[in-house]
């Protein structure tokens, strides 16, 4: 059963075509990892599945919504769907345990006490409950991103969509970020996770995804698209990254 | 000095008007520049529309024109009849309102676009997101230049005083024509205004400590 499925998905900005007819299934509990040069619009494509852009041609079904459907109440969707980015946009004017309630809080209407009860428990999970009071301003990256995925979780999503997470963090911080989405995903989190980190991908991904040119040049289980790619952009891709 | 202090207390009622003037229009004003801002920002090209004509209109004229025409030429009409110091208000409140309006709009504009992105994806609507994540941010960018323009605006009400408003400008100019001592009652005007902007500058200083980002 998909929980994710993309039909003939375009999207321009402008006269540039950045998408041109994505079809893509995922399915619950999958996850996915989508990798590819840059440019080749793997991170347009994630931010199409919670219609972050807006959506040009096709259609995106989200957990039984049609997205791309102008009738429909796009924060309902939003509340399913967690997103992480790589530049992490926690709010620098609230602190960590704030920036993980809003959500709950705002949109959930869930009580304050029970919303921080959430978030304790969620900064246990990535390791951070010490820094509760703290301000984004005095985290590191790693532990920014961190928080940022404890708060996507707080609306407790059925997906989650990552957005090269780990691209704008220092080397040694990398590895605690990548952890705790291995954990996620060890629970049954779908995962969409656009990364160019090809050690996840191999060993957490349950299928890869090679995007280039605005399109999906061939997708299959890590170990397959690995070993033994069938195009030769993929060929050509995974020589200069592996 | 027997005469500053003779005047003195006229001149503090005058202040006292000057005051209740300000705070009033100051904060319609501020309300009226973020509902501006807002209209200017807003994805409807009507909208965006009235407040540039809105902004254009007052910065591309002057204030004493924008008092006269509130004050005379819409009393001339006889459909509404405002008294000196409603006008007063008025003007004063429209008049900042164009600067804010210029002021917010930039400060919500310097907020990252992530912030609205994140805000967006954890499910906030549109108006959820301004109010709790993009205004308090903006607010804290935009407290310097605000405080500049409410500067600007509380000597600006001196202005008032040429449509018989009895602010401090205008109890200076009855008492420095009464008593034959420009210099000193202008002096003393003066320094009361520069002592209440010296305060609000204080005060703004302040809040803006208490709100710096960490």
């Amino acid at each position: 059963m998909s929980i994710i499925t993309v039909k003939n998905l375009r999207k321009s900005f402008g006269s540039v075509e950045v998408l041109k007819d994505i079809n893509a299934e995922i399915k619950e509990k999958e996850v996915v990892c989508v990798i590819g040069p840059s440019g080749s619009g793997k991170s347009t494509f994630l931010r199409c599945l919670n219609r972050l852009e807006e959506i040009s041609g096709g259609h995106v079904i989200v957990n039984g919504h049609d997205i791309t459907d102008s009738k429909i109440n796009i924060n309902k969707v939003r509340q399913e769907v967690g997103m992480v980015f790589q530049s992490f946009n926690l709010f620098p004017h609230k602190t960590v345990l704030e920036n993980i309630t809003l959500g709950p809080i705002k949109v959930l209407s869930t009580a304050k006490d029970a919303a921080e009860k959430l978030a304790f428990e969620l900064l246990d999970k990535v390791g951070l409950r010490e820094k509760a009071n703290s301000y984004p301003g005095e985290l590191s990256g790693g532990q920014k991103q961190r928080v940022a995925i404890a708060r996507a979780l707080a609306m407790n999503p059925k997906i989650m969509l990552f957005d090269e997470p780990t691209s704008a963090l220092d080397p040694e911080m990398v590895g605690d970020v990548l952890e705790v989405m291995k954990q996620l995903a060890k629970e049954g989190m779908t995962m969409v996770v656009v990364t160019h980190e090809m050690g996840f991908a191999r060993e957490v991904g349950d299928r890869v995804i090679f995007m280039d040119g605005g399109y999906i040049v061939e997708e299959n289980k890590p170990n397959e698209l690995f070993s033994n790619p069938q195009h030769n952009r993929t060929k050509s891709f995974l020589s200069k990254v592996l | 000095m027997n005469i500053i202090m003779a005047a003195l207390p006229i001149l503090l009622q005058g202040l006292q008007v000057t005051l209740y003037i300000f705070v009033i229009a100051i904060i319609l004003g501020f309300l009226l520049g973020l509902l501006m801002a807002l209209l200017r920002l807003a994805p409807f090209k009507v909208l965006n529309l009235i407040s540039k004509v809105y902004v254009d209109a007052i910065r591309g004229t002057p204030f004493i024109v924008q008092l006269f025409f509130i004050y005379f030429g819409v009393n001339s009409l006889h459909f509404i009849s405002l008294n000196s110091t409603t006008a007063g208000i008025i003007t004063v409140a429209i008049n900042a309102g164009a600067y804010f309006a210029e002021i917010i709009r930039a400060g919500i504009q310097s907020i990252d676009k992530g912030q609205t992105e994140a805000a967006r994806s954890i499910g906030l609507t549109g108006a959820q997101t301004m109010r709790y994540v993009v205004l308090p941010q903006a607010f804290r960018r935009m407290l310097p230049t605000i405080t500049n323009q409410s500067i600007i605006s509380l000597k600006d009400t001196s202005l008032l005083s040429v449509i018989g408003i009895a602010d401090l400008t205008q109890q200076g100019q009855i008492q420095a024509a009464a008593t034959f001592e420009a210099f000193k009652i202008w002096l003393a005007v003066g320094i009361i205004y520069f002592i209440v902007i010296y305060l609000l500058s204080i005060l703004a200083n302040f809040v803006e400590r208490r709100f710096e980002l960490r």
